[in-house]
């Protein structure tokens, strides 16, 4: 049949198949060079692993994710991900949806592909959204727990930060609660809490946060300038 | 660059209007029109508010406020059908549109650009797409000048380098595929870097796939049997990620500027009031008034400035380094002034009709120039300051090839004094582009100390930038450079050996009369465009490697060869060290059919070139390249196209995360 012009294999592909002939509908079809006709018949022999790479190749985003809508909904989740896993743009188009709301899915999926990082970053991302101090300390800490295995270099800095994260929210609450001057401590960056102390006149417990997390000297008396000035100290 | 007739930008312009006031025409009766955001600023480009007026269109929303109401029974939604998220959004309003109206609306969805399976799926899935009207609105590229078109897809940085949804190549094929059914084939398709030969292949797949269509016989096309096109010369396709560093340094043309510091989108900027004046100017009434679904009320009066080649002196100003900007003015200034004198000259009726006629020309000027010169003020306001020379200087001396670490006590400094974050983050991944990651002690120093100064939610930050492979410690494998003999392979663009190979650096160049492109960054040349030059300026290039040769040896060879060696020929081992597959595919046809057109349309005139910019082009990298294609003008047309316009903000934007552990506000 190759090399004939003018004829459509989607068309014999389909009889093929309706005669119960799988195999050579396959077959046949693998000489269709039009990829929007070839999907929809493929998923419908349930050819699956086949639809989604000819989907691929096809390079439409729109036809790969239909193929991946559908199967997502058919298969178990485990083999659905085993799927998608070594087909870069399958993983990514639903890491990027799944990120516009179906956070439980992007956890499971970076579980199952051993992706700690990205893992966390999901909790992290969590927290922020979190409205309670409570839950967002707790998330912090399933999202620390979830680095705590590894020992690779950029992990257990990140747990180190993350960890960080959660303290500076414990001391800023503590703020909040002593000094109750109407300024609101949390959320701040470290610096921005030193800069507020500092211009409240709080210096020594600006120093003792400045020692607490190691913030370097520098940056130190950069902030301590600024926030002179702007309370306009001139002592 | 020789405007001629029925060019690409008044073709899209125009294709695009017939074919949403058609779909428009197709609801009968009075309509109100839902629009998402990111498409309001685009349709502006090529139609007007008052027209949509003229066909029913009575009020406009916006699909994001979610506020449509029931005033008129006709509405339609205007929205890109391409993300899953946004059509959701659409399937919302309307069930919420069908619960709580007490009128029975008509739905209509114009998908631009295309119908998708997804969408159909969701609106299936809703129960709702037996009562929609579905069409699709095939916009591709949008018109921003006669020599630019851009897809105006905001998303397409973040989404290709980030989330790594190829999406946009897509639809970028598809858009290159309507130029060609138009002229006929690309002859040529020659391309760097992954993301390009994506699109190439792509578009290759695509020419089959109508190959296929066509001798099924099953759809009747209008465009049989295509060829190699007579007027295309080639298309040359630049993957972003090639030349991140270019982008991540401040622009210093005007118009680059201009965005840098207010930020232009869709040929507008938004400008304070106490900047620019009132908003009194009558003649900017018809095209500021297309972006009309709410009367802006934001904080601080702004203006919206029309910033296109429409305006004479913005035309002239837009490409020039800053530093001559107020020379031009002034010089423009004096010309006014001295036109206006010329009424004293006029002493007969006739000569006073005369002036009067040329009267709003000149009335139209001097508010452009009033503009112009207190936009340029407010600029130079600002390029004076201690943090902007600061920033400068670690640029310069980052891309000028000195050792990086003598940066890093500027840098610290910059975080401690609490400039914005992009910025800080702009000049460390300038420094990981340019030489191959941070070492891993640096990077975690600066990590911590940017965390502790803007906040822990920047831990996502970092994370995104190194998905982005922008920001990256030196021992990881992707960060490697691409060696040049070393035994250890690399992927990434090597900077310090281009640096040298390509003259990326020009330490003379003049701002006020330019040699060479590198004038748009006052001494650095976007590696991007010089590796189009390596094939549109092959001698150019050389001349330059060779020592300086002079200006006048280097014009008189290059219209020797401009035709003799196509594609990277002659440049392939330098290019290789830039990052990813390079390329140059022939298109061929049938050759008894393309030399008897060849014979036909005779071997004539200036052919054109597009350049595609996959994942956005800057305003000084299409300063540059209208710097060559004046000097290509009689040879070539070159035709910019891109996903979209970035910049170094931009960039960052897509990585920084905007949550922050404070309360949320109730």
């Amino acid at each position: 049949l190759d090399g004939k012009p003018g004829i459509s294999f989607e068309l014999i592909a389909q009889a093929a198949y309706d005669e119960g002939r799988t195999h050579l509908a396959t077959h046949l079809l693998n000489h269709e060079p039009r990829g929007g006709k070839q999907v929809p018949l493929l998923l419908n022999m349930e050819e699956d692993e086949l639809a989604l790479d000819k989907a691929i190749a096809s390079g439409d985003d729109d036809l790969v994710y239909y193929v991946l809508l559908h199967l997502k909904g058919k298969l178990p989740l485990a083999s659905f991900f085993r799927m998608i896993n070594n087909r870069p743009m399958a993983s990514a188009l639903i890491e990027s949806s799944a990120r516009e709301g179906d956070m439980e899915l992007l956890k499971d999926l970076y579980y199952q592909d051993d992706r700690p990082i990205d893992g966390s970053n999901v909790l992290f991302s969590e927290a922020l959204n979190e409205d309670e101090l409570q839950r967002k300390t707790e998330k912090l800490q399933l999202a620390s727990r979830l680095l705590a295995d590894s020992k690779d270099a950029t992990v257990v800095l990140q747990q180190k930060l993350v960890l960080e994260a959660s303290q500076l929210l414990k001391v800023q609450d503590a703020l909040d609660k002593d000094l109750a001057d109407r300024s609101e401590f949390l959320g701040l960056s470290l610096n921005e809490t030193v800069f507020r102390l500092v211009r409240a006149g709080y210096g020594k417990r600006a120093q003792k946060i400045q020692s607490e997390f190691k913030m370097p000297e520098k940056t130190y008396w950069w902030l301590r300038l600024r926030a002179l000035v702007a309370k306009r100290d001139w002592g | 660059m020789a405007p001629i007739s029925g060019s690409d930008a008044e073709y899209f312009r125009d294709k695009a209007r017939r074919d949403l006031l058609a779909l428009l025409e197709g609801v009968r009766g009075k309509k109100n029109l839902v629009i998402s955001q990111d498409l309001a600023g685009p349709i502006g480009l090529f139609v007007k508010f008052s027209v949509l007026q003229e066909y029913g269109v009575d009020r406009v929303f916006l699909l994001e406020n979610a506020n449509v109401d029931s005033t008129q029974r006709n509405i339609i939604f205007l929205v890109h059908g391409e993300k899953p998220h946004m059509v959701r959004r659409v399937a919302e309003q309307i069930k919420r549109l069908q619960h709580n109206g007490n009128v029975e609306h008509e739905f209509s969805v114009l998908w631009v650009p295309r119908r998708t399976l997804v969408s159909d799926k969701i609106l299936e899935e809703e129960g709702i797409i037996g009562d929609v009207n579905i069409a699709e609105l095939p916009l591709y590229f949008m018109p921003l000048e006669d020599d630019v078109l851009s897809l105006e897809l905001e998303d397409s940085f973040s989404d290709l380098y980030l989330h790594k949804d190829p999406g946009c190549i897509f639809l970028a094929a598809k858009a290159l595929m309507d130029i060609q059914q138009r002229y006929g084939y690309f002859p040529r398709i020659i391309g760097k870097g992954d993301n390009a030969r994506r699109l190439a292949d792509l578009l290759l797949r695509m020419r089959k796939e109508l190959d296929a269509e066509e001798r099924s016989g099953l759809t009747d096309l209008p465009f049989r049997g295509l060829l190699p096109s007579a007027d295309t010369e080639s298309l040359i396709i630049i993957d972003r990620e090639v030349d991140f560093g270019s982008v991540l340094l401040t622009q210093l043309t005007y118009e680059g500027l201009i965005d840098e510091m207010v930020g232009i989108r869709h040929n507008q900027a938004d400008i304070d009031t106490s900047i620019v004046g009132a908003a009194a100017a009558p003649q900017n009434q018809g095209s500021s008034s297309k972006a009309p679904p709410q009367p802006t009320p934001k904080q601080g009066l702004k203006r919206k400035i029309q910033l296109d080649s429409s305006d004479q002196l913005f035309n002239q100003l837009r490409d020039a380094n800053f530093a001559i900007v107020g020379d031009i003015l002034n010089k423009v200034a004096r010309r006014l002034e001295s036109d206006y004198e010329s009424r004293h000259t006029a002493k007969t009726t006739t000569e006073l009709r005369e002036f009067v006629n040329k009267l709003p020309a000149f009335q139209l000027e001097h508010q452009s120039l009033r503009i112009h010169t207190n936009l340029a003020e407010e600029i130079m306001r600002q390029t004076r300051s201690d943090i902007f020379r600061k920033l400068l200087e670690v640029q310069q001396n980052n891309a000028a090839g000195a050792d990086p670490t003598y940066q890093h006590d500027a840098i610290e400094e910059l975080i401690a004094r609490d400039i914005p974050l992009k910025n800080i983050l702009r000049l460390l991944c300038l420094e990981s582009c340019m030489s191959g990651g941070l070492r891993p002690r640096d990077l975690e120093h600066f990590k911590k100390q940017v965390i502790q100064a803007y906040g822990h939610q920047h831990i996502l930050t970092f994370n995104a930038l190194e998905k982005m492979e922008l920001l990256q410690p030196r021992s990881s494998a992707t960060a490697m450079l691409l060696s040049t003999g070393g035994a250890q392979t690399g992927t990434k663009t090597n900077y310090s050996f281009l640096r040298k190979n390509l003259q990326l650096v020009i330490e003379e160049v003049s701002e006020k009369d330019p040699e060479d492109i590198a004038y748009v960054y006052s001494g650095f040349a976007p590696l991007s465009v010089r590796l189009i030059q390596c094939v549109l300026q092959k001698p150019y290039i050389l001349s330059l490697l060779r020592g300086g040769g002079s200006a006048t040896a280097t014009q008189a060879s290059s219209t020797q060869a401009s035709t003799a060696s196509p594609g990277w020929l002659g440049f392939e081992d330098v290019v290789k060290s830039a990052r990813g597959a390079t390329f140059s595919l022939v298109q061929k046809g049938d050759d008894k059919a393309v030399r008897a057109r060849q014979t036909i349309s005779g071997n004539h005139t200036a052919k054109t070139v597009y350049v595609f910019f996959l994942g956005g082009i800057t305003f000084t990298e299409i300063a540059a390249m209208r710097f060559i294609a004046q000097q290509e003008a009689g040879r070539r047309r070159i035709v910019l196209c891109t996903t979209s316009m970035i910049n170094g903000d931009r960039m960052m934007e897509a990585a920084i995360q905007k949550g922050s552990f404070a309360k949320i506000a109730a």
